[in-house]
């Protein structure tokens, strides 16, 4: 029971794993790009395992934003995976366990969640072992696509300068669709003033202090109840 | 090995685990919902993400056909995509996708 649910969720895990792949293949390129070894690259996949931040983290760093401001972008960032563990638990049911959470939890991604509260939806039974399927599976690809893209290098995208411009996009667009993802009513006062800020403060002052007002301004509009 | 590179992969990275891990294992879902924490939380995620498409769009947005162009294929294949399917790994690869044809078309 516990293997078929394991094979289950890696097989699940197979949509995301294909789109991972060319995700992190770009992750891979642009990092060895910005100037990091292979093994730099591999480290950030490694131990952040989260798309939209790793790449930010390439462009802070690159720019010369300070350490502990880069982390703080980076964790202010992914502070909505707070909410993942909860509503997947609360799809789940209160007899569901979570004593081996604490290692399959740490693949929960935007997309591993979807995938699992979909499951879940469709009535499927929650178990541990499916959710370390699920997530295993995804995080491998993720480190398989760093890996071959870092090693392919910087200039290995040159002779396919469309090819090039669209690994460029991704970032925007993984940026665009995450926003979709989340998007609600509830939310929209969040997003239009984060935005606004965000063009106010890089006009006006930097690109960095642009992500940090914006992020901050944003976050608080939230506490106003409505 | 660059440190600077690795002191924020760590911080990044075990704030990852504890987001993702510890409020699963606290089943923090039993607590009453509509609290100003949990309308922080629930806000900085949107914030984060709204802030951060604003500052990766805001350097490709230069007048020109040829840059617009792109961007514009782009973004109308993202938000095309995830309307039907609803997935983000689908619609980012698409929006990559339709920026390189529009970029390949003009050069």
């Amino acid at each position: 029971m516990t293997r078929a649910a394991f094979r289950d969720g890696l097989t699940a895990s197979l949509p995301i794993a294909l789109g991972y792949f060319p995700i992190a293949f770009s992750f891979g390129v642009a990092a060895t790009r910005a100037g990091f070894t292979e093994g730099e690259a591999f480290t950030l996949s490694l131990i952040i395992y989260a798309g939209a931040s790793q790449f930010l983290a390439l462009a802070l760093l690159t720019s010369g934003a300070p350490v502990f401001v880069s982390a703080f972008t980076l964790i202010a960032m992914n502070l909505r995976h707070v909410l993942y563990g909860p509503a997947l638990m609360r799809a789940a049911g209160k007899d569901a366990s979570t004593r081996r959470a604490w290692v399959w939890a740490f693949g929960l991604t935007d997309e591993v969640f979807g995938q699992a509260l979909g499951a879940l939806a469709r009535g499927q039974r929650f178990s541990e072992p499916y959710m370390l399927g699920l997530g295993i599976g995804a995080y491998l690809s993720w480190l398989a696509g760093t890996a071959a893209g870092a090693f392919a290098g910087g200039g290995a995208l040159d002779a396919w300068p469309a090819l090039n411009a669209g690994l460029g996009f991704m970032l925007p667009a993984l940026f665009l669709a995450l926003l979709l993802s989340i998007l609600s009513r509830r939310q929209l006062p969040v997003i239009a003033v984060a935005g606004l800020v965000t063009v106010g403060g890089t006009l006006l002052i930097s690109a960095t202090s642009g992500i940090l007002m914006g992020m901050l301004v944003g976050a608080v509009t939230g506490l106003v109840r409505r | 090995m660059n440190w600077d590179l690795l002191v924020v992969a760590l911080l990044a990275g075990t704030a990852n685990w504890v987001f993702r891990v510890l409020p699963t294992l606290a089943r923090t879902e039993r607590l009453a919902p509509g609290g100003w924490l949990e309308r922080f939380l629930a806000a900085t995620g949107p914030a984060a993400i709204a802030t951060l498409f604003m500052a990766a769009i805001l350097p490709l947005l230069s007048p020109g056909v040829a840059q617009l162009l792109p961007v514009g294929s782009g973004t109308v294949a993202v938000l095309g995509v995830y309307l039907v399917r609803r997935s983000v790994v689908l619609a980012t690869l698409a929006g990559a996708l339709a920026h390189a044809v529009a970029f390949w078309a003009l050069t």
